[in-house]
This record gives C-alpha cells, sequence and structure tokens, in this order.
C-alpha cells in the first residue's frame, strides 16, 4: 500500500515536473517572441557628454544665434557666439579649450543686441563676410541697423558704416537671416527675415550694398522667424521661410527670381508659429525635405511626394514644444540623422531618423537641458576629431552659460567629411552633396543658415553604417551643375574645389 | 494553462500593434488643411466650412466624430483636443422637440447662441464603415438677407439666393453648421439639468435677453445676424 502510493506520489512529481517545464518552456517561448516583436529600443547609453568645461570664461549671459565660419582664414571653423547686449563671440579650439578669439570692437558690439547670424562670402574674395542681425524691438522699426561684418588684413569693418551702404540700412525687427546664392554663381545674397516689416535681401553690387527684395518680389511683410535655403525644388537655392502670425513662404527660384509656392506644396502651415527649420534628407532618397518645428504647436517633418510635401512627422515627434533650434546632423558617426530639436525653458528632444523615415526618440539625460533657456544651437567638428560637437546657446529670459556636447561613439565607427569650395574659394553653402552607397543615397546641404537664428559648419558629415561599402560622392553645385568623387577613403575631410 | 499563455501572447503582440500603428491626428489635419477649408482666411461663422470639408472626406463613423469635435459650429474656431463639451438642447425643426446633446464650442456665449438661433435635423449619411443617422445642428438659408453680416464671407454661404452647396452642406434648404453630439430626444431631467446649469441656463438667460448691439462676447453678434 505504502509502496504503491510512493510510485502514485512518484508520478505526480513527474506530472508536476513535466508541467513546469512546459511552463517554462512557454514562458520561454513568450519571452522570446515578446523580444521579438518589442522594438528596438535605443542604446542605454548615454548619447551625450558634456563638454561645457571646455568652454574658457564660459559666464553666464544672453546668447541667441549661433554660426560657423572661419574667421582668421586659419583653415579652422570657429563658433561665432550672438550676444543680446553681451559681446559676440568667436570661440575656436585651441590646446584643448574654446577660446573666443574676438577682440575687435565693431565684431564684440557689446551694445547692440544681436540674434541672428550668418556668414557666406557676398564678394567674391573667398573671405565670408559675417550678417549680425540686432534687435531692439520685438516688431516694426528698431533703434540701431544690423552688422555685415568683413575683414581687410587684420581689421574688420561693417559694411553697413561705409556712408554709400547707409541708405540700404535694415531698420525693421527681425530674426534669422540665411545666405542665398540665387544665380548659382558664388555671388551670395542675404535673405533677412524681419518681423513686422518688409523682408530684406541683400546684395553687393559695383561694391554697394543694395536690397533687392522689391525686384525679386520677396518684399513681403511677416512674423519672419525662420529660413533655410538650399536645392528644395530646384537646381537652385530655393528659400523656405517659417513665419509667425502667418504663412509660410517656399521661395522657388526661377532664374534668379522667386515664386511662392508654399500653399500649392502644402507647406504654408498658416496658422501655426514657426520656429526652427533645418533641411534633412528625411528617407535617405538623395534629396533634402524640410523639417520645420512650430512654437507650441505640430512639429513638421515634410517629404516631397507627388509634387507635395507630406508631413510623416510621428507623434512624438511633432509634439507641441517650445521649439527655437531644430539640427539634423549624424551625431554618433552611425550612419543614420539624429534631429536635434532645442526647447526653451523645456527639456530638450533628440530623435533619430531609422531607414524608412521614422522618428525613434532618444531618451536624453546629458543635454536635457530642462531648466536651460536655449536661444539657438550649431554644431561643428571644431576639434577636427572626426565627430560633432553641439554648441547651444541660452539667454533670452534669464543669462544661462554655453553648453557643448558630443556624442559617445563606437570606438570603430568611421567617418566622411566632404567640404565643396566654390570658384572664389569660399565654403559653397546653399551646395547639395550626397553619399551613394550600398545602404544609402543620402544628401546634406552645406548650410547656408538654419535652425532658429543659426547657421550649421559647411561640411556634409557622413557617419558610416555598418557593413557600408562602395561609397562615391556627388557634389550638386549652387548652380545645379554636378561634380562627383569616386575614390573614397574614410575617416577624412575630403575638400572638392567647384572648377 | 496553456490558453492563458496564447492569450498572454496575443495581449503583448495586440499592445506592440497598437504602439507600432500611428493614431490619427483629427487636429492636426485641420491645421494642415485650414488654408484650403479657409482660402480667404476668413472663418467668421464659418463652421459650416469646416462640417462641409469633414463629410467630404472619406471617413468613418468614428473619424466623423472626432473631427466634428474640434471645431467650434458658431464661430468657426478650431478647439483644442480633449476640450469638454456643453450639454444643451436644440429645437428640432420638424417636430419642436427639445433634442438634447453635447456641443463642442470654442467659448461659453456659443452655447448660448446655438440653444437660440438654430435648429438641429435628423440626417443620414452612409460613412466608409455604414450608413448612420444622428442630429445636425441647422441655420436657416441667410442668402435673401438684406443685412447679411459683412465680416462672413457670403461666397462661402451662398450662390445669388441660393445655399451654395459646393461650400457648404445643405440639408432640406438649411445650412448644416456642426454636430450635436450623442443627439436624443430631452427628459425632462435633462431639460432641468441644462435649464439650472451655471452656463446654459443662467449665463444663456442674461445673454440672450442682452440687445444685439450690446453683445461683445464671443463672435458677438456675427453669428445671430447669420442665423436669426
Amino acid at each position: 500500500m505504502e509502496k504503491k502510493m510512493e510510485t502514485e506520489l512518484g508520478k505526480s512529481k513527474i506530472l508536476l515536473q513535466k508541467m513546469l517545464i512546459k511552463k517554462v518552456n512557454y514562458l520561454k517561448k513568450i519571452l522570446i517572441t515578446s523580444f521579438l516583436i518589442l522594438p528596438i529600443n535605443n542604446s542605454s547609453a548615454e548619447f551625450f557628454r558634456d563638454l561645457s568645461n571646455i568652454i574658457e570664461f564660459n559666464e553666464t549671459r544672453l546668447s541667441y544665434g549661433v554660426s560657423v565660419t572661419d574667421i582668421n582664414m586659419d583653415g579652422n571653423f570657429e563658433f561665432i557666439v550672438t550676444g543680446f547686449g553681451y559681446p559676440n563671440l568667436a570661440l575656436t579650439y585651441i590646446d584643448g579649450k574654446l577660446k573666443n578669439i574676438a577682440q575687435d570692437e565693431i565684431f564684440i558690439d557689446q551694445f547692440r543686441k544681436t540674434i541672428g547670424v550668418a556668414a557666406c562670402d557676398i564678394d567674391k574674395d573667398g573671405y565670408e563676410e559675417i550678417y549680425f542681425l540686432n534687435t531692439d524691438t520685438y516688431s516694426g522699426t528698431k533703434k540701431y541697423s544690423d552688422r555685415l561684418i568683413d575683414k581687410k588684413d587684420d581689421y574688420y569693418f561693417d559694411l553697413f558704416e561705409i556712408e554709400k551702404n547707409k541708405e540700404s540700412l535694415n531698420l525693421t525687427a527681425g530674426r534669422s537671416v540665411v545666405c542665398v546664392d540665387r544665380k548659382g554663381t558664388g555671388e551670395y545674397g542675404i535673405y533677412v527675415a524681419n518681423y513686422g516689416g518688409p523682408t530684406r535681401f541683400y546684395e553687393f553690387e559695383n561694391f554697394k550694398i543694395i536690397d533687392k527684395a522689391g525686384y525679386l518680389n520677396l518684399r513681403n511683410v511677416t512674423g519672419g522667424r525662420a529660413v533655410v535655403s538650399g536645392h528644395i525644388l530646384t537646381d537652385r537655392a530655393d528659400i523656405f521661410a517659417a513665419n509667425e502670425r502667418g504663412a509660410n513662404f517656399l521661395l522657388k527660384n526661377n532664374n534668379g527670381n522667386f515664386e511662392d509656392v508654399a500653399f500649392d506644396y502644402r507647406v504654408d502651415d498658416v496658422i501655426q508659429n514657426g520656429r526652427g527649420t533645418a533641411l534633412s534628407d528625411i528617407y535617405y532618397r538623395g534629396r533634402l525635405d524640410i523639417l520645420s518645428g512650430n512654437w507650441l504647436g505640430y512639429h513638421r517633418a515634410y517629404v516631397l511626394e507627388n509634387n507635395k510635401f507630406k508631413d510623416i512627422g510621428n507623434k512624438d515627434f511633432d509634439k507641441p514644444s517650445k521649439i527655437r533650434t531644430i539640427i539634423s546632423a549624424d551625431f554618433d558617426n552611425d550612419g543614420f540623422d539624429e534631429v536635434f530639436m532645442n526647447n526653451i525653458a523645456e527639456p530638450n528632444k533628440l530623435f533619430k531618423i531609422t531607414e524608412k523615415g521614422k522618428f525613434e526618440e532618444i531618451k536624453l539625460k546629458t543635454a536635457l537641458e530642462t531648466e536651460g533657456f536655449g536661444t539657438g544651437a550649431a554644431v561643428a567638428d571644431i576639434d577636427n576629431d572626426g565627430i560633432l560637437e553641439l554648441l547651444v546657446s541660452r539667454g533670452e529670459s534669464k543669462a544661462q552659460s554655453l553648453t557643448l556636447y558630443k556624442a559617445n561613439v563606437e570606438k570603430q565607427s568611421k567617418f566622411l567629411r566632404i567640404k565643396p569650395i566654390n570658384k572664389f574659394g569660399a565654403p559653397a553653402r546653399g551646395a547639395t552633396v550626397t553619399l551613394i552607397s550600398n545602404k544609402r543615397k543620402h544628401s546634406k546641404t552645406i548650410d547656408a543658415g538654419s535652425g532658429y537664428l543659426c547657421q550649421m559648419e559647411p561640411v556634409a558629415h557622413y557617419g558610416i553604417r555598418k557593413n557600408e561599402k562602395n561609397f562615391k560622392v556627388e557634389v550638386k553645385w549652387t548652380n545645379g551643375k554636378i561634380d562627383f568623387i569616386d575614390k573614397i577613403k574614410l575617416n577624412q575631410t575630403i575638400t572638392i574645389n567647384q572648377k | 494553462m496553456k490558453k492563458i499563455l496564447i492569450k498572454c501572447l496575443l495581449l503583448v503582440v495586440l499592445f506592440q500593434i497598437e504602439v507600432v500603428a500611428e493614431e490619427k491626428n483629427y487636429h492636426k489635419e485641420l491645421i494642415t488643411d485650414w488654408s484650403r477649408i479657409f482660402p480667404d482666411k476668413n472663418r467668421n461663422a464659418a463652421g459650416p466650412k469646416f462640417f462641409k470639408y469633414i463629410i467630404d472626406k472619406e471617413n468613418t463613423y468614428k473619424d466623423f466624430i472626432e473631427y466634428n469635435k474640434l471645431f467650434c459650429a458658431v464661430s468657426g474656431s478650431l478647439i483644442d483636443p480633449d476640450s469638454d463639451s456643453e450639454f444643451l438642447f436644440v429645437k428640432e425643426s420638424k417636430s419642436n422637440s427639445k433634442i438634447c446633446g453635447n456641443y463642442y464650442r470654442c467659448c461659453v456665449p456659443c452655447s448660448c447662441d446655438v440653444m437660440k438661433y438654430s435648429e438641429v435635423q435628423k440626417m443620414k449619411y452612409k460613412f466608409t464603415d455604414g450608413l448612420k443617422e444622428f442630429y445636425v445642428i441647422t441655420i436657416k438659408n441667410p442668402c435673401n438677407k438684406t443685412d447679411f453680416p459683412n465680416r462672413v464671407n457670403k461666397n462661402y454661404f451662398c450662390n445669388g439666393k441660393k445655399i451654395n452647396s459646393n461650400q457648404v452642406y445643405n440639408l432640406d434648404n438649411r445650412i448644416v453648421i456642426g454636430l450635436l453630439h450623442n443627439g436624443r430626444l430631452c427628459k425632462k431631467d435633462d431639460i432641468n439639468l441644462v435649464k439650472s446649469h451655471q452656463i446654459t441656463g443662467q449665463y444663456c438667460e442674461l445673454r440672450n435677453n442682452t440687445p444685439l448691439e450690446k453683445l461683445d462676447a464671443g463672435m458677438g453678434d456675427i453669428f445671430i445676424k447669420l442665423a436669426r
């Protein structure tokens, strides 16, 4: 009887064990299946590291727009940081530090309130003049005009202070500026997005600064905020201007003249308030599309389909925020662009644009800046190590210091940087570089002005994807002509000169 | 046990599908198309333009309901998503009965105006997921008015003395301005509730007894002049 009972108990044990094994197997299957189905989460490692400590004398101040140009023509870029009642800075990388090398009174211009900045060669001498947009009032007529800084030998001067140019002074409050090579000749003009007064478009003609906005059908009055220029619709420099209290402009270049086609292309977004904008190849298909951040409105990721722009921003991306600058760049050199959204008094955001134009949020800790009053930001490989640095300027309602970030990249990561130089020896801002490989056809603009009040380095920076090969680079110049670079070695900056 | 585990797995899959599928953002769509709905940028009292735009889309009934929560039929303003509605009643054209339901408005005076100056009618419509019946808010044909409000774009509403059916929805020679959500014949308690409510009761009584020239809240007298 006892034996029988033991046997029965033994059977039950075995049965129980079998059931447990089965259960474990099922659980295992569920876990594996769930793992396969769950979206691939981005690396839990922190995306950025904070390098702000390398900025020398990084005092609290009211900063706004940031541009990247080579002000001393030494072959290295400087971050030009505007000051609102504070000095304009030119931060260069020396001995592991970001040092301010701006000394000239006219450049520093401490008592004017500078917010927008862009640099380009307007007089065909190969040196990028710097347009500083000053604003001492929110809208309409302002007291102090803008500056257009040029350099002769070691001497900086303001082209607007020359008597013959004074009739063209911009005395309207404004925000962003962008460089536009509308004729494709390398003679840059400057589009000034004014607020509550007519838009300006300055060109250097017969040694004189002339406002050609009226002549070019650009003399519109709106709440100008952000502006970009590049190959958006045509093989010439088109312009997208994100406005406040009015429709956006999409200015199609027609032989150097402009026609506003924002309504037809469905980017007018008339009841939202534009703020930051950038050009980005969202589908990695070899064309530039538009990112447009709206102040407390839906952020847009416009991709061109059948002669209309379609907004493909998902609900994480389009979520309204107090946005300022928006930047598209490959920070971590993985071959996919990120989109950095700089918000004011609200946490910043970062998205990775994956293969099919999907925006996946990367949760930030570093560079989150929950209490940061972000007013502008720009990217450049300021230390020439093949990884982009992100400089964030802050201020407006609270004086704050600058911050500097760099992505944590994988050790084996590779990069390729393309630096197109136009026939006058100046950065070919507005040109489009396309990297073609077995994995992608990826276009980037040579930044002519973007984000909000800002301008990025004039280099197309590519991280390289895993197993990527057969590289070829196409450069579409501002006149629409195309050059190719075939024999490509990675981990370098290739300078290509326009013939 | 097997059944439970399969159910768990299904739940996981469904959850993931929900995560992957993008929800429709009705508010964003209306914002995107605003300049197409109002090409001249005048949306004064132009709720009917919204209604026509929505009904002309390929919608499910759910889409139709959700879109109609996002504009004010009286003012033509967009309404923030997740805004509350007002429970009120409106007279039905045919029966003179009071029909109760929810009205999504931009501001409180619009609730009063809709109660006093509009009527509701039953409407049937075939959506992509089938035929549905619901109550719509209507106003009479304003095209014969000599005092047609000059701040309203008459071309939106009228083609001569007729309703412009290309621009607005014409139901039995009345213009549909919006949807009365959850419309049904009022019960006695419903009417008491509406009449005793701070807005639909006290405030509306005050507003609806104020001379037209003294109205400055909401759309002021624009909608009233159009609808009375």
